[in-house]
Parts: structure tokens; sequence; C-alpha cells
């Protein structure tokens, strides 16, 4: 190891030793667009909580759940995360039963408890790619929603409008067909469930 | 008569390489199943069709239903169900309790049979169920093999105590980061997540650098040298099987002091001084190479300190001579 290495190596040891709370807010730089799996508590309890046993992949149907290796960050590594444009989730909850520790809270797949207990993110339409919103009727995304007319609508020439109950599931913006997408997820790690 | 004790080795490995197999068949299930679900056979590959075909040859006798009946096992032995009934490794739950800072009991409940088993048995799971010892045995076989070819390798002793160490540094580590550290160096979950990556995901990750590290520290610095210095699950096993009930005792009578446990033992134990220790993974390789059936299973909570040399070799039974020249005299 070169000194400077060392030196640096040891120097974030002493701040770690010293101010946790600081360490534990600054190691989490979201740099990536990704989403947690369904039922994911807020990232830093996320993080502290996932053994990284590989099981929510490992049960997922639609295999949309892949592992960070070092791209966002050490904390990151080998934690699951779904890229929507990839593989959108189909929101089936295997995953979050399949969940040993917690680090995904149990859902049961139905409408109620996933509406109240998922926040992967949220979609969000931009008006100024979206083919409908440019007079050229579309709404597929509309058609690839899972909780059609719960959580999406459309409204003149199949222009979408995404509602409150919208939890992030990505198969919207899996679906779009304008490029770059016109409709994307907004991942949400707060994660605060109301 | 020979026990039939030696015959346990044989069965271990038979253990370690059904624990190996089925981690890499678990992927193939979880891709099999995918495929099912997406009721799209003719849109696969022909790889994909193979894996496919191969899959259903091997569940179309026990299942209809492979899209959910095959989710009845799995996960690794770091974490995961059978049947319905989760299981986790003890250093899991402890290095996940550290990292939270809380204790979560469903998860917790999930050690309760191995930490059980390991307290009856001793370092059971690192002899006979994790599926690394499968390739640091084979290794080690490796590495006695370029020994005989000249090679000086794998003799450096370091001290045992290190591991201990390892554990708590880990512990520590993961209290101030917040992060189960113990998942990226702890070789049975890096094996079990590496093959699911390998064949599910594609390519290995992280962790397989990390093994391979371990596999040349073995063969270069110590024998076995990870599992008995620097594994963390290793120390917490040998902690939890201090005072195991079944545990290997040498029958003195028997002995005939030709060493052979001592060679054999890849953790450097010395069962021909009675020193088994909390260490001993109760692999029974020592029972398996002894001559004389001198090694053999008990149920006993300790050691017995070193009973002399034994009854059939050398040693005693010139003891035995000047002893009775000295009777003689007297």
């Amino acid at each position: 190891m070169k000194r400077r290495e060392f030196c640096r190596t040891a120097a974030g040891t002493g701040l770690a030793a010293l101010f946790p709370g600081a360490v534990r807010a600054a190691r989490h730089r979201p740099s990536l667009r990704f989403l947690r799996p369904p039922g994911a508590l807020p990232e830093d309890e996320y993080l502290a909580t996932c053994i990284r046993c590989g099981q929510c992949g490992e049960v997922c149907p639609n295999r949309c759940i892949k592992f960070f290796r070092f791209e966002n960050g050490l904390a990151s590594l080998d934690t699951p995360y779904i890229i929507p444009r990839e593989q959108g989730c189909i929101l089936c909850m295997k995953c979050t039963q399949a969940c040993p520790t917690g680090a995904l809270q149990p859902v049961e797949a139905q409408l109620g408890p996933i509406i109240n207990r998922v926040r992967m993110g949220k979609a969000r339409v931009d008006e100024n790619l979206c083919l409908s919103y440019q007079g050229k009727t579309c709404g597929v995304c509309y058609r690839a929603c899972p909780l059609q007319d719960v959580a999406i609508r459309v409204g003149r020439l199949e222009q979408p409008h995404v509602l409150e109950p919208c939890v992030g599931c990505g198969l919207c913006e899996r679906s779009c067909i304008q490029i770059p997408q016109a409709i994307r997820i907004i991942p949400d790690h707060e994660r605060r469930i109301a | 008569m020979k026990s039939w004790q030696r015959h346990l080795n044989k069965l271990r490995f038979v253990t370690l390489g059904l624990v190996f197999a089925l981690l890499v068949l678990l992927p193939f299930l979880h891709l099999y199943q995918t495929y099912v679900a997406a009721h799209a056979y003719d849109l696969l590959t022909p790889g994909e069709k193979l894996v496919y075909d191969t899959m259903e040859a091997l569940t179309a006798p026990f299942t209809d239903d492979p899209e959910q009946d095959l989710d009845a096992v799995k996960g690794t032995t770091w974490s995961g169900s059978l049947f319905g009934l989760k299981l986790s490794d003890p250093l899991a739950v402890l290095g996940q309790s550290a990292a939270a800072l809380d204790v979560s009991w469903p998860f917790v409940l999930t050690a309760l049979i191995p930490v059980l088993a390991t307290v009856l048995l001793g370092r059971f799971f690192c002899g006979w169920i994790c599926p690394a010892t499968l390739l640091y045995e084979l290794n080690d076989n490796f590495a006695a093999w370029l020994r005989k070819a000249g090679l000086p390798v794998a003799r450096r002793r370091l001290d045992r105590r290190v591991k201990y160490l390892v554990l708590a540094a880990g512990l520590v580590i993961s209290m101030v980061t917040g992060t189960a550290v113990f998942a990226a160096v702890y070789p049975p979950a890096i094996i079990g997540r590496e093959i699911y990556y390998a064949v599910a995901v594609g390519g290995f990750g992280a962790g397989a650098v990390f093994f391979l590290l371990t596999i040349l520290f073995d063969l270069m610095v110590s024998r076995r040298g990870f599992c008995r210095y620097v594994c963390p699950g290793g120390a917490l096993y040998s902690l939890l099987g201090r005072f195991r009930a079944l545990r290997i005792r040498r029958d003195v009578t028997q002995c005939n002091d030709c060493a052979k446990c001592n060679v054999v033992c890849q953790f450097g134990l010395d069962p021909w001084h009675d020193d088994f220790g909390q260490e001993c993974n109760n692999c029974t390789a020592c029972i398996a190479v002894c001559p004389t059936d001198a090694l053999a299973f008990t149920l006993h909570l300790k050691d017995i300190p070193f009973q002399g040399p034994g009854h059939l070799g050398h040693a005693y039974r010139r003891r035995q001579e000047a002893g009775a020249v000295h009777e003689e005299a007297a």
C-alpha cells in the first residue's frame, strides 16, 4: 500500500471513530438513478439492515433486481437495485416476503398495502418529450401501469397524468417508446411511509 | 474390527459436495422459474432453452407448478429458506445486529437452529457444510502435492487468536459504519452470492477476487490459513462450540503414536496429544486416518488432558520395561 493511501485510510478510520454520525451521513452520495426493491427501509436504515444475502434477486420472477458492485460506493456493495429502464418491478412483492431481515418490509401483494407501503419513487412526465403532449396520441405508459387509473390517468390525446398513489415500479419508464424516455421514475431514497 | 466412524469423512465430502451442488443448481432453477413465468419458450436463445429443458427434466417429477413450488428452497448458507423454514448464519445475525444497533427478533430467531446445533456439535458448519471448505480442502490437497514436488508452500504458523480479533474488529466496524461488513469478507457468504452472480446475473463480482486471495493465502502462507487465523465466522463458531457435547477423543490404550492424525489435521491441531480445543471442526479426517481406531466421537463437554504416549507405541513399551526393571531391582 502506498503511503498516501495508508494515510487516507488511517485518517478515515480515525474520523469514523470520532464522528460515526458524520460518516454515516457522508457515505451515501446519490450519484446513480436507481431504485431499491419494494418495501425497502429508508436508505441509511436499509444499508444497516441488509445482510447482502441476495434472496430478493433470487425470487424475483421478472429478474429486475440486480446487485451493485462498486458503482455506488463501498456501502452499497452487493445490495440490490432496480434500473427501471432495463427492467421494471411487477409488484409481485415476493422479494419483500423473502427478505429475512426486514430490510425489505413484508408487503402483501394487494392494491391497498402496495399503495400504502411501497415508495420506490414517483413517475414524472417530461411534457417536452412526451409524444401525447406533442399531439401524437400514444398512451403506452398508461397501458403498462399495473395500477392503471389509480397511479396514472390519461386525458385528452392520451396525455398521461401521474397521480399521488404512484409507487415507482418503473414499468411506464420501461415501456416508454420515446428516446430519451419521456416518463421517468424519480427515486425516493427517503421512503417515508405516511 | 474397524469402527464405522472412519467412513464419516467420506460422508462429509458427500455432504460438502451436495451443498456446493445445490448452490450451483439454485440459480439455474431461478432462471428456469423466470422463463416459465415469462411464457415465452419460443423467444429463448439456444443456451436458455438448454437451461429450460434441463431444469424441466430435473424438476418435472417433483412439481407441476415450478413457478411457485421451486420457491421452496432459496438462498445460500449465509441466509436461506428451506420449505418455509428460514435459516441464517449466526454471523449474519450478529453482524446485522451490530450494524443496525438494534435486535430484530424474527431475524435473530432464524439463527436459533444453527446456534443450538453449534453448541452441541461445535464448529461442524466449517467441516461439514461451508461451501468454501470444499474448495479450501481441494486447495490444501493441491498444496500437499506441491510440497511432495519439493516446493516449500504454506509452512507458516500464525496466532489462532487473530480471528477473534477479526471478529471483534468486524463488529466495531459494522457499528461505526452502519454496514454489515462480514458479508463482504466471509467466504461462505461470498461463494453463494458469486455463484448466483455468475449464473443468473452475468459475471463474478468483487467477492470472487477476495476469495481467490484467500485461496492464495492458504497456498502460499499457511495451511488452511484463512479458516484457522482470519475467518470471523470460524471465530464465532469456535466460541459457540467451546463446550460442545460431541467431540473426538483419543483412546490411549489403542494409540500407537504414529502421529498420522497430526499430519492429516488441516487445522494444525494435536489429536496425538489429546489437544483438540474449540477450533476442532469435527471433520473426522483424523478418525479416518487412524490405523488402530484410537480416535472416536464421544459425548463429553471437555477434552481430556494429555494422557501420555499411546499404549501400542514404542515410548510406552520402553517406559513399561524400564518400570518393570525398577520393580525387580527393588
